[in-house]
């Protein structure tokens, strides 16, 4: 009786894949669907600045149309589970890059004339890496330049995050799909009982604070402390801050501005560096304690102060900067390479080797748990310090048995070891993107050392952007042959994706029932 | 009085043991063969039924009992027990027993309408770090909200002879606030008169101030006045009581435990606890994380005879002081003759607590010593008592002694010229043959 339940069950079921890839593919067209309208904005400033509207129209169309035509054809009663969660987060990370690379493409821009080049700007941005392929920015249409902007905000919090909190009805198990862009390796605490409002206090926090920044900015402007800082240029610079992406409008970033904005973007970005459930418990329900007294935070904040620290000890001891001048210096590169942005005010790459090993250091620090910054996560380096605490302990004391506790309450095994996991991965990746550049930059004859190669990458799955030598701050990844860049491109998705959900596609028993 | 008691195991059995002489028992369990057992020794009513039935309870005639003991082994039996005596006989008083501490909590909150509720888990926990705590006591008692303390102190046949030990007591020195109130030298018990000293080997019950209590350790215990590293063998119910009240204490504390996944639970409960995944009868183990340097090791296991061995074992690594929790009431003496130093019985020690409770009314507290010699009293002075207003050193009282007097919210230590006053607690140490007399002359 029970065995014929069973075969009947089995025979009903869709296909022979244990993943229903007709249910996940539609959610991600439905996401795609939605995207289109993210192109309005850029066509409202190509329309307010008389430049070509039509490539934004009609990338939206495209993006519409394949949107539902997708979904219609994908459509049906299944709904999307735990697994098929990994599959929707890993192709929208994957597609909505592709569409939103679209403008650069029409818009008859010869520096991103190359699909590849495109696709590469379009991933830099959504995953807020603020990596580029273009030499001169400012040559570029106002328009597509805030389109470069704005999808670094809309990759920054996360663009599944969004579509739970903005779209009508959306059936899903959200907590998962959540779970994988907001990533941290505890489970993520709610703010209220559903998702989906977790979801939209969140974007809430993300707007007040971008508006909030922008303001900060433009009152800059205006009241004459830096003339150089443009209504524009606040708007722009608040996408990628609050964002932690890093883009600018600027060819030489943020060293276009004057001391008193670099100091304003340096203070927001180490802000949205924080845990965004714990700032909305801050700002909005006034506990200041939730951010105060959580143990990554604090940790979050020495590691700033240190890398600040051992910045300007360099600068100073190389005779680069002094004064007010070296602190500034050394703080907002400590600040913005540390949380993943790639804001700089000035070219790092032509100071000590030490200091250039700092900020290499840096780059594997990243952001806190649930920030909009990138790389391996200050949670997950105090964790490893636990674990790795307790085996040598344990090496001595066999029978013990030591819990690992993370603001008191104890960590699940589970989590720590996917925090091992995690950290392994990382790193063998990194090792086979910067091994895979090297190669292939000898294959296409580009000049590379190996420093920068490992930077490079480190730069592109820690989702920072900038690197070292032609990749530096000022410089651009355009050297990188076609391939590389197609390797560097694959590093910001898996790097943006914190690798496991896209690593479990490459399980077979994902696949299998 | 009439007492129901509810539960025929071993703490009803020694409930029945030490109240039957002077009350009416009536005794309800399921097993008819303890109930048998019980009525072949003792003059009490038996009637085999579940005690958490309204019917059986009204059959045993709950209606009229003065006092309702619910002390079964099952603590939601003994809840409805307690419950329904509450409606069924509102003027008696309801005693349940518990071994979840959160039943306890509940009732302090005063969400479970009964008039006591004892743990035997937190009473022994209590117990053994009270012994932990003070070295050389062997069982002490608080009374007053802590505010005075009773302890059996063995004196070391080695001890030093000096101011306090081998001296007549009227010139001995004997820490403030304290009073020897008995001394008792191998079976014979010696009222501390004045020309009477206490000797290496002897046995002292000391009442006191806390403060008292721990000089008294000093000078008996010698140089080691509190003990801060203890080793816990078995992570039961118990073993996790006795932890938490000693890191309470502020002792360093390590379990050893051999199950798995119950190391790892009292791990994550008790973060200021070193937890092991070990077994205390591994040699090897005990040799490794050096717990012959512990200064006591307290063995929770759930078997005597494991108990006895791995206490055994501890002794021969160097730990000075052993405590066993025992479940069988003959192990006790067992355990003590093979050399471990305190053996505990959490059933004496919840039927002790109950019996404490059961007599006099005003009675708070009292503790049985020395088998049923002895009891400590805790009785609030009557303002028509014969003994009011007359000088402690003119009291006719023999065979017992008025160890502290708890007046408004502070304990007197009495001297010859302090005097009783009406509405005084006294904290008195009395011959159990005498405890009659006292409480009628008070």
């Amino acid at each position: 009786m029970i065995a014929r339940v069973a075969l009947t069950r089995r025979a009903i079921r869709p296909g022979r894949l244990g993943v229903d890839a007709a249910a996940a593919l539609h959610l991600v067209a439905t996401f795609v669907g939605y995207l289109s309208g993210a192109f309005l904005l850029p066509a409202a400033v190509a329309l307010g600045y008389g430049e070509p509207v039509w490539p934004f129209l009609a990338a939206g169309g495209i993006t519409l149309v394949t949107g539902v035509a997708v979904g219609r054809l994908t459509g049906g009663r299944q709904r999307v589970g735990l697994r098929e969660g990994f599959l929707v987060v890993s192709l929208t990370w994957l597609l909505v890059p592709a569409f939103g690379a679209i403008p650069y493409l029409l818009a008859d821009e010869a520096q991103l004339s190359n699909p590849i080049d495109a696709y590469f700007e379009s991933m830099s941005g959504f995953t807020a890496t603020g990596a580029t392929a273009l030499i001169d920015i400012e040559a570029l249409d106002r328009s597509l330049v805030m389109w470069r902007q704005f999808s670094q905000w809309l990759g920054g919090m996360g663009i599944v995050v969004l579509a739970i909190a903005i779209l009508p009805r959306l059936r899903v198990g959200g907590r998962q799909l959540l779970q994988s862009e907001l990533a941290g390796p505890t489970e993520m605490e709610r703010l209220t009982t559903t998702i989906r409002e977790t979801a939209r206090r969140l974007w809430f926090l993300y707007v007040g604070l971008t508006a909030l920044m922008i303001l900060v900015l433009a009152i800059i402007g205006w009241s004459g402390l830096d003339g150089a800082m443009t209504p524009f240029d606040a708007v722009a610079h608040a996408f990628s801050g609050i964002a932690i992406g890093g883009f600018s409008p600027r060819n030489d970033s943020i060293a276009a501005f004057g001391a008193a904005t670099q100091w304003a973007i340096v203070v927001f970005i180490a802000i949205a560096g924080v845990n965004f459930l714990r700032l909305y418990r801050l700002f909005v329900q006034r506990q200041p304690g939730a951010v105060t007294r959580d143990e990554e935070f604090r940790l979050y904040l020495a590691l700033l102060a240190a890398g600040s620290g051992l910045m300007l000890l360099e600068l100073v001891a190389g005779g680069f900067f002094a004064g007010e001048e070296a602190v500034r210096h050394a703080v907002v590169q400590a600040v913005s390479i540390m949380t993943t942005t790639g804001f700089a005010s000035a070219d790092y790459t032509e100071w000590s080797a030490l200091a250039g090993m700092t900020l290499l250091v840096l780059m594997f620090v990243g952001a806190s748990a649930g920030s909009t910054g990138g790389s391996i996560k200050v949670v997950r380096h105090l964790l490893m310090m636990r674990i790795t605490r307790r085996e040598l302990e344990q090496t001595v004391h066999r029978e013990a048995v030591v819990p690992i506790r993370l603001n008191g309450v104890v960590v699940d095994e589970r989590a720590l070891r996917s925090v091992i996991t995690f950290i392994a991965l990382y790193l063998l990746i990194l090792a086979i993107g910067a091994v895979g550049l090297v190669v292939d930059a000898r294959r296409a004859a580009v000049e590379i050392a190996s420093f920068d190669a490992i930077g490079a990458a480190a730069a592109c799955l820690g989702n920072v952007g900038p690197a070292f030598g032609f990749a530096g701050p000022f410089g651009s990844y355009e050297p990188f042959s076609d391939l590389s860049t197609g390797i560097l491109a694959g590093l910001m998705w898996l790097g943006r994706l914190e690798i496991i959900p896209v690593a479990v596609l490459l399980t077979r028993g994902y696949w299998r029932r | 009085m009439r007492i129901l008691v509810i539960g025929a195991g071993q703490v009803g059995t020694t409930i029945v043991e030490a109240l039957h002489e002077e009350h009416s028992i009536a005794v309800v369990d399921t097993d008819p063969d303890r109930l048998s057992a019980l009525s072949y020794r003792y003059d009490v009513m038996t009637l085999e039924g579940n005690g958490a039935s309204r019917r059986t309870l009204r059959e045993a005639g709950i209606a009229d009992c003065d006092l309702v003991i619910a002390c079964t082994s099952r603590d939601e039996v003994n809840i409805v027990a307690g419950i329904l005596a509450e409606r069924l006989a509102p003027s008696a008083r309801t005693i349940i027993r518990t071994r979840n501490v959160e039943y306890l909590e509940i009732w302090h909150e005063r969400q479970l309408d009964v008039d006591f509720v004892i743990s035997s888990e937190l009473e022994t926990a209590n117990a053994i770090a009270r012994i932990i705590g003070l070295p050389a006591a062997r069982q002490t008692d608080v009374f007053a909200d802590g505010q005075v303390i009773m302890v059996e102190f063995d004196v070391p046949p080695d001890a030093p002879v000096g101011e306090t030990i081998g001296r007549k007591l009227r010139d001995a020195v004997i820490p403030a606030n304290s009073k020897v109130a008995s001394v008792i030298r191998g079976d014979r018990m010696i009222v501390p008169r004045g020309d009477e000293s206490v000797e290496p080997g002897d046995r002292v019950i000391v009442i006191g101030s806390p403060q008292a209590a721990r000089d008294w350790g000093r000078i008996l215990g010698g140089e080691r006045s509190r003990t801060d590293d203890v080793v816990v063998f078995g992570a039961g119910d118990t073993g996790v009581a006795v932890a938490r009240v000693l890191l309470d204490q502020g002792a360093r504390v390590r379990i050893v435990e051999p199950d798995e996944e119950r190391a790892r639970e009292v791990a994550e409960e008790l973060p200021g606890a070193r937890v092991f995944n070990a077994t205390g009868l591994d040699a090897d183990f005990i040799e490794r994380e050096r717990i012959g340097s512990a200064e006591a090791a307290i063995f929770t296991m759930r078997s005597d005879e494991r108990n006895l061995y791995a206490a055994t074992l501890a002794k021969l690594h160097g730990v000075r002081f052993t405590v066993a929790v025992v479940a069988e009431p003959a192990s006790v003496a067992v355990l003590e003759r093979a050399g471990v130093d305190v053996a505990v019985n959490p059933r004496m020690v919840t039927a002790e607590e109950i019996v404490r409770f059961a007599h006099d009314p005003r009675i708070r507290q009292l503790a049985m010593l020395e088998g049923d010699r002895f009891e400590i009293l805790d009785i609030v002075v009557r303002a028509d008592s014969e003994l009011v207003g007359i000088p402690f050193r003119e009291l006719p009282m023999t065979g017992s002694l008025i160890g502290a007097i708890v007046r408004g919210d502070s304990a007197i230590f009495p001297h010859g010229d302090d005097r009783l006053a009406p509405g005084d607690r006294a904290i008195i140490f009395a011959e159990a043959a005498r405890v009659h007399q006292v409480e009628q002359a008070l």
